[in-house]
């Protein structure tokens, strides 16, 4: 496996483990630095969708 | 291991107990008892469940009583109510009372039994079904196949060797091979359709907030319906206004006033019907784009149009999905994780990971392609697109391959779904059976078309499936 330092998103995904209170072994880690691998190159399509500035999320909150 | 036996052409389909319109008429004239449609149903769910693993509980105590008080209502010349003696069964994240709510995990079973039944569960209790079962799905509704880790696989009723389709694959094949004429289940990106499709019945996805999802187990809070599945389109529309009716537990769920279906008729004439083309028919492969041809033809649709922004919406779909489920589990899946399955538990945890930016532009999105879609429906009435991309694949089958692209199956077969559940269209899937030139043991087997409206226009959804079902192109095998 390559130093995370080499790899952002594997440090990302290390680092948002570590906050969010997970504790894996190094075999588990790397099955979740390849789903959110997954997950990553399907966020860029949404990332790049062009949207207006003031575009609304779309709602859920009726008070 | 079940033999790899082929049921083609109905002949592995015995539905012995009838339509649920049927079955009501005939309990009304006296002419069968509820107990003896239970006592058939019994026998159907012994001799074709073994090959099937559709059904991981059965209620046959609950359902005697649910029967006997039908028998008893009609013995003394009662009003029965409209579902009176129908057998049905529900996906296990239904919550029925006394049992555990499993949701296909294996983490859930150590919970505490359920309290109450889910509010749709006790709507069909009411209008007097009878309940007979809980229905395999995939883990925690997490794909769009029943190859559950801890409760099994659950097989086309049509051919053995493949899937049902998930992630309500007991529901969709429990109907599809007549052991029940209607069953329950849920839809977060495609996982009423994709089985619906894959199975050979009618499914229906209602407007998103049009039916409570209270007394459900959750998986995506933004995408979860409940809904329908039948033989028929009139069993469909009996169970959908069964369960119609606004319900305050669920923030979700409109406050709009029932809007019975179950009485209307065919298509009315004028409809505007579009054939969604773009990613709908890139992602079709050629026997899924012969059965939107079929469906299109029939009801006289020649203009084809685009939602441009199906591929954002699956992708918006995909981010939030992630984040609402990842979420959900987190607890969980920090003190317990190796009870989830491994299919569903390192992507559970990425999901948990997704930055927030990712996920509020994936609502952004949401939004901005369901204002395209109402501009859709300014021109058309009804939208046509296949519901599944191939028919059912091998069970453990890695990759599909679509018009020379591949991609993988648990994830692509919602690939045609997931766009319209991120915008909450109502749906209603058709079973269609194109056999053009597959190889010979694929032409039996069935494609789903999704029938798309505009919000809160079931009427017409199930109006398009009627005129389908009377021209003889959208039907179940082995109909009495």
């Amino acid at each position: 496996m390559t130093q995370s330092s080499d790899n952002p998103l594997e440090a990302y995904v290390r680092a948002a483990l570590a906050l969010q209170g997970y504790r894996f072994d190094e075999r588990q880690i790397a099955e979740i630095v390849e789903q959110f691998s997954r997950l990553e190159t399907i966020a860029h399509t949404v990332m790049q969708w062009p949207l207006p500035f003031a575009s609304e999320a779309a709602p859920v909150f009726r008070p | 291991m079940a033999a790899a036996v082929r049921i083609g052409s109905g002949a592995g389909v015995s539905p012995v107990i009838g339509s649920a319109a049927d079955i009501v008429r005939e309990i009304a004239k006296g002419a069968r008892s509820a107990a003896s449609v239970l006592a058939e149903t019994k026998a159907q769910i012994h001799a074709r469940n073994p090959d099937l693993n559709c059904f991981t509980a059965t209620t046959f105590e609950r359902a005697e009583r649910e029967a006997a008080a039908i028998d008893a209502l009609q013995a003394r010349g009662a009003p029965l109510p409209p579902l009176a003696g129908v057998p049905y069964a529900v996906k296990n994240l239904f919550d029925i009372e006394g049992m555990v709510t499993l949701a296909g995990a294996k983490v859930n079973a150590s919970n505490a039994p359920a309290a109450a039944d889910a509010t749709i569960v006790a709507r069909m209790r009411r209008a007097g079904a009878v309940l007979v079962g809980a229905l395999n799905m995939e883990e925690l509704a997490y794909g769009f196949v029943t190859e559950n880790p801890h409760y099994g696989t659950t097989r086309n009723p049509h051919d053995l060797t493949r899937g049902a389709g998930g992630s309500s694959g007991g529901s969709a094949a429990a109907v599809g091979a007549g052991m029940v004429p209607i069953s329950l289940g849920s839809d977060t990106s495609g996982s009423i359709r994709v089985p619906a499709s894959l199975c050979g019945v009618f499914g229906l996805k209602p407007t998103y907030g049009r039916l409570p999802r209270s007394g459900t187990f959750p998986f995506v809070n933004s995408f979860d319906h409940v809904g329908p599945f039948g033989r028929s389109v009139s069993d469909l529309a009996l169970s959908y206004d069964a369960m119609q009716g606004p319900d305050r537990l669920d923030p979700a769920c409109a406050q709009r006033p029932l809007e019975p279906v179950a009485t209307a008729s065919a298509l009315p004439p004028g409809i505007r019907i579009g054939i969604l083309g773009g990613w709908f028919h890139e992602w079709a492969d050629p026997t899924a784009r012969r059965a939107v041809q079929l469906v299109a033809g029939a009801l006289g649709a020649t203009d084809w149009t685009e939602l441009k922004g199906a591929e954002a919406a699956r992708a918006a779909a995909y981010i939030i999905t992630g984040a609402e489920g990842g979420a959900l589990h987190r607890p969980r899946l920090i003190e317990r994780y190796e009870e989830f399955g491994p299919a569903s538990r390192a992507r559970l945890v990425a999901g948990s990971l997704i930055p927030a930016s990712w996920v509020v532009q994936a609502q952004r999105i949401r939004q901005q392609v369901y204002r395209e879609a109402m501009e859709l429906f300014e021109n058309f009435d009804l939208l046509l697109a296949a519901a599944a991309p191939v028919v059912a694949p091998r069970v453990g089958q890695e990759t599909l391959v679509i018009n020379n692209r591949n991609i993988p199956t648990k994830a692509g077969l919602g690939v045609l779904t997931q766009p319209i559940s991120c915008i909450g269209l109502p749906v209603c899937t058709v079973p269609v059976w194109p056999g053009i030139d597959e190889p010979p043991h694929e032409k039996e087997l069935p494609i789903g078309v999704q029938l798309i409206g505009a919000p809160w226009r079931e009427d017409l959804c199930l109006g398009a499936a009627r005129t389908l079902e009377q021209a003889g192109v959208a039907y179940c095998v082995g109909q009495p």
